[in-house]
């Protein structure tokens, strides 16, 4: 199943040409990268900085039947870490196929430990991280 | 509750479905500008990575 990143800020689709085809950093750049200029879109996601105008740092993954799965928000002066991001992705993506399942924290790729919850794992969480 | 006049009076929660959206874009593989819109993911039966930057021009 495929995935989409589509890139958003406040700025005009103007702006974002110009920085895309100037930053030697994003020459490697495929994503869309939309325009919320009005910032409706972003206020939905409760992103929006009413002071300034701008979007602050959200992600949020949304599955193909349009449900909202991950959400995190990081304030101006703090990037995102992509490995995270893909782990949550791709985390997102092997529970909705084994949906019984879930991915603890150190759960990296397909093949990794999961858990499966239910009685017998009531107070036997370490013995089953650690087996 | 938001003082703008979106739709958005309540904030999106996950395990949600969320209101349809469509974005101009800038697309770098072809050069050109489009639009991005969820519904087109959802027929394609597609994920979707929102990612919210505050300016072009900065660090992402």
């Amino acid at each position: 199943m495929g995935c989409d990143l589509v890139t958003v800020s406040t700025d005009t689709k103007f702006s974002h040409l110009a920085w895309r085809e100037h930053e030697k950093e994003l020459h490697k750049v495929t994503y869309p990268m939309g325009s919320d200029a009005t910032g409706k879109l972003s206020r939905m996601y409760g992103v929006y900085d009413e002071g300034t105008g701008l979007a602050l740092r959200g992600t949020f993954i949304i599955n193909p039947e349009g449900t909202l799965l991950g959400s995190e928000v990081n304030f101006y002066n703090l990037g995102r870490n992509i490995d995270e991001l893909m782990r949550k992705f791709k985390a997102n993506m092997y529970l909705s196929r084994k949906t019984n399942e879930a991915c603890p924290s150190k759960w990296k790729d397909d093949g990794d430990k999961t858990l499966t919850p239910g009685a017998k794992l009531v107070g036997k969480v370490h013995e089953a991280l650690n087996s | 509750m938001c003082e703008c006049d979106c739709e958005c009076a309540d904030p999106l929660k996950l395990g949600q479905k969320v209101p349809d959206f469509s974005l101009e874009t800038y697309e770098p593989t072809k050069g050109d500008f489009g639009t991005f819109s969820l519904a087109n993911q959802i027929a394609q039966k597609r994920w979707t990575i929102l990612f919210f930057y505050p300016a072009d021009f900065t660090f992402v």
